[in-house]
């Protein structure tokens, strides 16, 4: 396997919902990664595109879509979903066949455009899709189930409702500072509890909304890139996981779970966790900065135990000591993280990687880490998809 | 539970009332043991020989192993003739199965929601149909 280094990346800054065409939206984030990378669109021979589900045939196709814009050039062309983590599966692809040496140079790069209102069942057809079940039944949107984890686990340990809302104060104050995020003010903690309940404990400003946005990353192993290439960032390792026999949480779109665990919480996301240390030789001691996916205050909490930074049931005083700020002992989603952005399906994994890149290049202005060494990027998705990404200067 | 003959579930095959009390239609595969809900909601244990997978009724009554109450109005394809929001979802847990269902609330006050008390499942009309018919859904209610 060949090492393979980031060496552009772009991003179309998050907004709400908008009437622009998603591939514009990708132009621009693929357009940015080239002039990052100083290299020409020929030079891509190998391209992995995060599908945007509510885009019809295009969205499905989004690879070929982009590939048009900027011309065809007959290169593999792969379209991935796995729901949230679309973008980890996206980079990791693009990863694998840079690695391998099946191309020299590949982008990774995924859009959505937020579709106006709440997302719903995608089918009406029960018996093949169990999500319909949970919209015509339980009338669970998807923070519901957040927030029936979430009061697991504050009868389990002394969460209170003021490290929820503190959860929101920190990435509301590093979304203030990144040009990037959608939210840009910044809440006291006042202000976090007295936004209304959505579900009971978790509040408006506690969950993230879905947002529009894309990102594109370059990746190569072409050492003449590599060299000319401002700052490149390697990847020790990039995983996917799916879930474990046992794993005791409640899976969206799922309508009962198990009530003895025999594998962990979020074991998706511990499976790609580990796999990325196993396959890195790091672990969460050697973790600079962490982006993880903060979709509620709770995912903020148990992700920090699900990928080791802490033993379970310690993460809310990681959080009141501090140390999950810029300058503590890992810097927890400097960019404002998923409550500053809100997500855009097949692109946040890769905002997130691109995050992480950025940060290990000081390209991050007031929201900086201090000289940032190995950083990591962690998602979510539905279902039981997770993936996992660090990467090193 | 209002006239059972007059009933019916707007998705079929997950909840039962024909033994007078209602239960949720559960399977259990006897080769690994594990309960599914809903029953083609299959959760083998890996290297089972998924053999003997059978059908079966939850029990009536689990405990309350979490809730929350979402206070938006549920979007489509949930439907109601009633507003019910703000309405209580419930995980209920069925300990000799080992298996945790997640349903609405109904009947119950939802400020004596605690984690623990006993709920029983029961029925919640949504709507009624062309052919007059109760449209229900499962739902859990605390035990009185």
């Amino acid at each position: 396997m060949r090492d393979v280094y980031v060496i552009g990346t772009g991003i179309h800054p998050w907004e709400g919902f908008s009437e622009k065409v998603f591939a514009d939206f990708a132009a621009v984030a693929v357009g940015r990664a080239l002039k990052d990378a100083e290299i020409e669109w020929k030079k891509i021979q190998s391209i992995m595109a995060g599908i945007f589900i509510y885009g019809g045939n295009a969205g499905h196709l989004s690879g070929q879509y982009l590939e048009s814009i900027f011309g065809e050039t007959g290169v593999p062309v792969v379209n991935v979903y796995n729901a949230c983590a679309t973008g980890s599966a996206a980079i990791r692809m693009a990863f694998n066949s840079v690695a391998a040496g099946e191309a020299d140079t590949a982008l990774a790069f995924g859009a959505d455009v937020s579709p106006k209102g709440f997302l719903t069942a995608k089918s009406d057809n029960a018996v093949q899709d169990r999500d319909v079940i949970r919209w015509k039944m339980t009338a669970m949107p998807n923070p519901v189930y957040w927030a029936l984890e979430c009061r697991k686990r504050m009868a389990k340990y002394d969460t209170t409702e003021e490290d929820l809302a503190q959860v929101k104060v920190l990435m509301s104050e590093y979304g203030s500072k990144n040009p990037d995020a959608r939210f840009k003010k910044a809440y006291s903690l006042d202000e976090v509890l007295k936004s209304a309940y959505v579900c009971d404990p978790l509040r408006l400003y506690e969950i993230c909304p879905v947002s529009t946005g894309a990102a594109a990353v370059i990746v190569t192993a072409d050492k003449e890139l590599i060299r000319k290439a401002d700052r490149p960032v390697k990847i020790n390792a990039t995983t996917m996981g799916s879930s474990m026999y046992g794993d005791p949480t409640i899976r969206i779109s799922a309508l009962s779970c198990p009530a003895v665990p025999e594998a962990p919480m979020l074991s998706e996301s511990y499976s790609a966790s580990r796999q990325a240390y196993e396959k890195s030789g790091m672990g969460p001691q050697d973790v600079d900065l962490l982006e993880l996916p903060d979709n509620s205050s709770w995912h903020y909490l148990v992700y920090l135990e699900v990928c080791g930074f802490c033993k379970e049931g310690e993460a809310e005083k990681m959080l009141r000591d501090g140390e999950t700020r810029i300058g503590g002992k890992v810097a927890v989603n400097p960019s404002g993280g998923f409550s500053s952005h809100g997500e855009a399906l097949s692109a946040q994994a890769i905002w997130q990687v691109i995050e992480c890149a950025s940060q290990l290049r000081g390209r991050c202005g007031p929201r900086q880490v201090e000289n940032p060494k190995v950083a990591m990027a962690q998602t979510y998705g539905l279902m039981g998809n997770s993936g996992t990404t660090i990467l090193s200067v | 539970m209002g006239n059972t003959k007059n009933m019916v579930a707007r998705i079929p095959n997950l909840v039962d009332w024909s033994t007078g009390e209602v239960r949720l239609m559960s399977a259990k595969c006897n080769s690994c043991g594990t309960y599914f809900f809903p029953k083609e909601h299959y959760q083998h244990r890996p290297g089972c020989s998924r053999e003997g997978v059978e059908d079966g009724l939850l029990p009536n009554k689990g405990k309350l192993a979490s809730y929350t109450v979402q206070y938006y109005p549920c979007p489509p394809p949930f439907k109601t003739e009633k507003n019910i929001t703000p309405y209580g979802i419930g995980l209920v847990e069925f300990e000799n199965e080992k298996i945790q269902v997640a349903g609405i609330i109904t009947d119950t006050d939802l400020k004596s929601l605690k984690l623990g008390m006993e709920m029983e499942t029961t029925t919640l009309t949504m709507f009624t149909n062309e052919e007059k018919q109760e449209v229900v859904t499962w739902a859990f209610r605390a035990v009185k």
